[in-house]
């Protein structure tokens, strides 16, 4: 970078507003040229100081004479407008606002953030499947009490389930390699399947219709 | 009888603001300025007096100068609000106004008052007679140190051209950006990068040429 290029930047630079590569090619400029770092400073200190300037007090009678001007020119809109009524419900209406003012401003932001929430949480209302804390049974058997299917699980086998969107069974079967059971779904209740719904592995997935297979091996004839 | 605070249709206008990018806070003084409304006033001057006293005095140098210019640009205010078109801010506006008062009111004073040789001292005001806001965190030393820097600089803003001073002063002084500076001065972007940088650098040429003529004077 040149000089020329520097001086072109000078004010983005003094600023503050000059950033990354930009700046970093100005920097390495200065630190080759002495007359340019020198020149920056100066005008650096000059923006500091005027900054640091202190504030100018008007004089006291400023105010009072601004205050008979606004007073002569309100009497100008008084007379040309003519109705006091409507000149005393305009002021009750400044004054209502201007006290407001101090609640709307949390209000309006409360609204905003509680939109925003309930905007990023309304896809999953309805869609999502329920979680469950506790373990759904799907069937339970002993040796002497198969009381949930008509086949005895003296074997492995495979329980297939059809669910709909909403994670519910509309059907099921099972068959192991001697037979096969078509289920019938409304008696899934009185067979004690208790599986009313498919608790998904996260709580807020979108439920799919399709079917799942669950392979059953009874622990008593693992070993 | 057809009033400047009065709309085409006769009637004051209640909603301006409501459909342009004012703030609403803008647009509330506004609709009080329009109705003649009391505390809308006296808003407005609480608000702004203070500050913009306090630029139109940088731009002039002179106190009483700086008191009358502020009574011209609110009573342009008071006067203009029903034709305000709130393509800018109500504060942008002022400023603009301003600006332009404080030119105007140096061009009369050259036209008028160069030529006039004054009773009292002809040297502009001195500003240690102005009333600052203290420091309290600062020693008499360094307040002593911080007085005399600040003679310096503000006698070299003195001495360089309005037009400069004018961008330095909203920039350095007022903290405006330069989007407001180029709406306040209805001027591009650049050409108000431009200004300040000139500015600037005639100020270090003031300060760096001429120090020992500007201390001297500082110190009388």
């Amino acid at each position: 970078m040149t000089c020329w290029s520097v001086n072109r930047r000078t004010t983005d630079y003094v600023d503050g507003r000059l950033r990354g590569v930009e700046l970093a090619r100005v920097e390495a400029h200065l630190r080759r040229c002495a007359q340019c770092e020198m020149r920056l400073q100066d005008l650096g200190s000059i923006r500091s100081s005027l900054q640091e300037l202190p504030k100018v007090k008007s004089p006291a009678s400023l105010r009072t004479h601004l205050r008979v001007i606004a007073s002569q020119e309100r009497k100008l809109i008084l007379e040309a407008d003519g109705s006091r009524l409507r000149l005393l419900w305009n002021e009750w209406k400044f004054r209502l606002q201007e006290f407001m003012r101090p609640f709307t401003i949390p209000a309006t932001g409360g609204l905003c953030s509680s939109l925003v929430l309930f905007g990023a949480l309304a896809f999953t209302i309805g869609n999502a499947t329920r979680g469950v804390a506790y373990e759904v049974p799907l069937m339970f058997s002993s040796d002497f009490e198969a009381n949930l299917l008509p086949i005895e699980l003296r074997s492995s086998m495979v329980l297939t389930l059809s669910l709909d969107g909403n994670g519910r069974i509309t059907d099921y079967a099972f068959h192991n390699d001697s037979r096969s059971v078509q289920g019938n779904p409304a008696t899934l209740q009185r067979h004690n399947i208790a599986m009313p719904e498919i608790p998904s592995v996260m709580a807020l997935a979108t439920p799919v219709s399709s079917d799942i297979q669950i392979s059953v091996t009874p622990m008593i004839f693992r070993r | 009888m057809a009033h400047p605070f009065l709309t085409n249709s006769g009637k004051l206008s209640i909603l301006a603001g409501a459909q342009t990018g004012i703030s609403e806070e803008d647009a509330r003084i506004l609709r009080g300025l329009r109705s003649g409304i009391e505390g809308a006033y006296e808003e407005l001057i609480e608000r702004y007096e203070q500050q913009v006293f306090s630029m139109v005095y940088r731009l002039l140098g002179n106190q009483s100068d700086a008191s009358d210019v502020v009574q011209e640009v609110f009573l342009k205010v008071f006067r203009g609000v029903a034709s305000f078109r709130e393509h800018s801010s109500l504060r942008t506006w002022m400023y603009r106004i301003a600006v332009h008062e404080a030119y105007n009111h140096r061009r009369w004073f050259v036209r008028h008052c160069r030529m006039e040789v004054p009773l009292e001292d002809p040297r502009p005001e001195h500003p240690n007679s102005l009333e600052y806001t203290p420091d309290p965190g600062r020693s008499p030393f360094e307040q002593a140190v911080d007085s005399e820097a600040r003679t310096l600089i503000e006698r070299a803003l003195t001495r360089i051209n309005p037009v400069f001073r004018t961008a330095v002063v909203l920039r350095d002084v007022q903290n405006f950006s330069y989007e407001e500076i180029a709406d306040i001065l209805q001027v591009s972007l650049g050409t108000v990068k431009s200004r300040i940088l000139r500015g600037r650098e005639a100020l270090r040429r003031e300060l760096t040429q001429r120090p020992d003529q500007g201390l001297a004077e500082a110190m009388a």
